[in-house]
């Protein structure tokens, strides 16, 4: 339905389509380009976003020992 | 902690200097000499004003006063510092949780979570990281980029699909004038300005437009404080005005009064409540135009033990929530 009614006007139009097409074509791909990296920015940040803060933590002055991850005291 | 030295940064407000300023602007210039003995009051730099307080803590004493964070059920925090920056947290929750719903009575859902948290605080760099037994991660980083600018970013993040937030802030301080930039996931675009216009009183304004609904919308706010009380008014295209007013009547009590009208819903709500900060504990209280009244306790059992009671009734709606708990660690 919709896509037979686009056939139809890509035929009509002929070369002026189809420079547009490759303009639109190119926000595409950025746009896929970047939902892309937002998804595999929001997974990274879930799960390294508290590794990151320890490892960060362990790693200032002054350093704590391994154990006192663990340890209530 | 780290976070205040970051405020404490501001600069102070200058006292008021002797140096010519405009005519006809302190009150010194126009009263007579005699008066000078009694009561001088001081004259006003208008080219010194101090920095306001960001715009969205404008209301920040009456929100501390008035609205404490009340739970049903049993809190427990735990906090262990391994450092002077670094520190983890452990919180168990059980009781019921509100979930707010489509029918005029909210439902209570019991819930019973463990929540596993890690601070790192410098006074350049905050990273506060909370995730629960469920996989909900929330993310806090503030960080300085240089003595003005300031970037913040905010995140919940979810297992389910499509319900993670996401929020960034760049503020920019000046000296009278503070200004923030917000970019939100769901397309959200905001902003905000607020200027001191005297001493006293500061002005601000903000806009923000929602991409995915098409919703824009822009809001004024002022807040007028002196040593003793701070009044602030927002008003809202939303439909929202709110105001709000502080009295610390003394260096242990202070009582706040709270107005919000909603002219989309014609819904008024007024609440009146009181702050004691006592040298062992702290308790608000508070009563609402709704009929419903509320109370909260934090005592201090010993160093770095407190004990939490929270209690809020309503007999209209017939909710009655209870919580107890405790607080170990700074």
């Amino acid at each position: 339905m919709a896509s037979k009614a686009s056939l139809k006007g890509k035929g009509k139009a002929g070369k002026g389509s189809k420079a547009s097409e490759e303009g639109s074509s190119a926000a595409k791909c950025v746009k896929e380009w970047s939902t892309w990296a937002m998804k595999k920015a929001k997974v990274i940040t879930h799960y390294g976003f508290i590794p990151l803060i320890i490892v960060i933590g362990m790693n200032s002055e002054p350093k704590p020992q391994l154990y006192q991850l663990l340890s209530p005291v | 902690m780290g976070s205040s030295v970051s405020h404490a940064a501001a600069p102070p407000p200058p006292p008021p200097s002797p140096s010519p300023s405009p005519s006809s602007v302190g009150l010194a210039a126009a009263l007579p000499r005699k008066q000078d003995e009694k009561a001088e009051p001081e004259k006003v730099d208008w080219l010194n004003l101090p920095c306001p307080i960001p715009f969205e803590e404008i209301q920040r004493e009456a929100l501390m006063s008035l609205k404490p964070e009340l739970f049903e059920g049993l809190r427990f925090d735990f906090t262990k510092g391994l450092n002077q920056r670094f520190s983890l947290s452990h919180s168990v929750f059980m009781g019921s949780m509100e979930v707010p719903s489509q029918a005029s009575d909210t439902l209570k859902v019991p819930t019973a979570h463990y929540e596993f948290g890690a601070n790192f605080l410098d006074p350049k760099l905050m990273l506060v990281g909370r995730v629960l037994t469920d996989g909900r991660l929330n993310a806090r980083v503030k960080s300085d980029l240089t003595d003005n600018l300031t970037m913040k970013m905010n995140a919940q993040l979810t297992n389910e699909p499509h319900f993670s937030q996401g929020m960034f802030n760049f503020d920019y301080k000046g000296t009278d004038f503070r200004s923030q930039l917000q970019i939100g996931n769901n397309a959200f675009y905001g902003g905000n300005y607020i200027q001191s216009v005297s001493p006293h009183l500061s002005l601000g304004t903000e806009i923000f437009w929602l991409g995915h609904q098409r919703k824009s919308g822009i809001g004024f706010a002022a807040r007028y404080n002196t040593d003793n009380m701070v009044a602030t008014g927002q008003v809202a295209s939303t439909g929202i005005v709110a105001l709000s007013y502080v009295q610390k009547v003394s260096e242990k009590v202070s009582l706040a009064s709270d107005f919000m009208y909603n002219h989309l819903t014609q819904d008024v709500t007024s609440s009146f409540g009181y702050d004691y900060i006592l040298r062992q504990c702290r308790l608000r209280g508070r009563i609402d135009s709704n009929g419903a009244f509320a109370a909260f306790l934090e005592e201090r059992l010993n160093m770095g033990v407190n004990f939490i009671l929270s209690a809020e009734v309503d007999h209209r709606k017939k909710d009655y929530k209870f919580g107890f708990g405790m607080t170990v660690g700074e």
